[in-house]
């Protein structure tokens, strides 16, 4: 498949998002601002498969970044900042999903996503895009960030099992069912040669 | 002896652990197991196509950044302002309370202004209940945000349509509390959702909707 460019910007080595994480507890609001737009991306997608509503995205995103300015000195480096950061946004969107506990339909997740591929590119993503978008609305909440946690924001099962606090094969067997559905929703619009 | 892995087993793992294959993170025993059973599985490795597939298309897009640093910035420094200046006020009133003779005078105005605020309260209480008047305004039990295209004749055709009325807002978040008989909110939720002109409608007080 050709390769469409990323409009994300490259990731910050772990090393330097614990430098960062150092100067936020020495209360450097700079190096939390630089922190901040390192997650902000990452946790607004993250959020907006938990609870699928703009404002709560804003809100939880909003809280969880709260936690971390208040609260940088309680992480001790046991596991991965990212894992810290995500597990704190992942209960914060639970908290929201009990208080909003029925979803509604909201405007396709894509009017919301930077939108720079080639001209030429546009029509065969554009199916396997849109394709994918659905067949994540088809699946479940937890589903659906297992799926953004491995795929997007690249961690290991053990670490979305630490985030979502639950057992590995829990991890697992979410992932296994959900990319099951999502074959059978997205197999027509794959690339023929696949 | 131990149990020799069934070949099926091993596929069932590998397959399961083929999505953190395709993204790298997994550790050198299970990468091993997923690179031995890829050697000999057609069908895990069509799987890993697909996977590559989903990791690429799923990385492909993101969601684009606003302006929540400036929000969240200043929530981190006004509440510190706010904060200290209320604890600082309370640190000195309760400092000055205990001061026994401030305590005991203060005890003493504080009876006063009961008493004193009972009696005046009896005296302009009429001796009369009027009928019809100073009805409380009906509670609001749903809450409706307006996509921000829609104009004003949208939104009160969106209210007409729904039966509710207008209990308050806009609030910070350009959310409108309404009002609508209990026994029809269902039925107005349901009208609300239904324009292209509300984002969200949800009822507020915590019974279904």
């Amino acid at each position: 498949m050709a390769s469409r460019p990323r409009t994300d910007t490259a990731r910050p080595s772990g090393l330097e998002e614990l430098e960062l994480l150092d100067r936020v507890r020495a209360r450097d609001l700079h190096a939390f601002e630089r922190l901040y737009r390192i997650y902000q991306p990452r946790l607004a997608r993250f959020l907006f498969n938990l609870v699928q509503r703009p404002q709560l995205v804003e809100e939880v995103l909003d809280d969880t970044m709260m936690v971390v300015w208040q609260t940088a000195e309680r992480f001790r480096g046991t596991s991965k900042l990212s894992t810290w950061i995500f597990a704190i946004a992942y209960r914060k969107a639970l908290k929201a999903r009990i208080r909003w506990p029925d979803p509604v339909p909201d405007e396709p997740f894509d009017t919301r996503v930077s939108s720079d591929p080639g001209p030429d590119e546009q029509l065969q993503h554009r199916h396997l895009h849109d394709a994918l978008i659905a067949a994540m609305d088809q699946l479940s909440a937890d589903h659906r960030a297992v799926v953004d946690l491995t795929y997007f924001q690249g961690l290991g099962y053990r670490e979305i099992a630490e985030v979502m606090n639950c057992p590995v094969d829990t991890v697992k067997t979410r992932m296994f069912h959900a990319r099951r559905r999502l074959k059978q929703v997205i197999s027509g619009s794959l690339p023929d040669w696949l | 002896m131990p149990n020799p892995v069934r070949p099926e087993d091993a596929h069932d793992e590998a397959e399961e652990l083929l999505p953190w294959y395709a993204t790298g993170q997994l550790d050198p025993t299970d990468q091993a197991l997923v690179e031995h059973h890829l050697s000999t599985c057609a069908r895990c490795q069509r799987q890993l196509g697909l996977e590559r597939v989903l990791v690429e298309e799923f990385r492909s897009f993101t969601p684009e950044v606003d302006t929540g640093w400036t929000r969240l910035r200043d929530r981190i420094e006004s509440p510190a302002r706010t904060r200290s200046s209320v604890a600082g006020i309370a640190t000195q009133i309760w400092q000055a309370l205990n001061r026994p003779a401030v305590a005991t005078l203060a005890i003493a105005q504080l009876a006063f202004v009961i008493v004193s605020g009972s009696i005046l309260l009896s005296l302009s209480r009429p001796a009369y209940q009027a009928l019809g008047t100073s009805e409380a305004p009906p509670a609001a039990n749903v809450l409706v945000i307006f996509r921000p295209d829609a104009t004003e004749a949208d939104i009160r055709g969106a209210l007409r349509g729904s039966g509710a009325s207008l209990v308050g807002g806009p609030t910070a978040a350009n959310a409108y509390l309404l009002h609508v008989p209990a026994d029809r909110r269902r039925a107005a939720l349901a009208s609300l959702r239904s324009t292209g002109d509300v984002q969200m409608a949800e009822p507020i007080d915590g019974a279904g909707g």
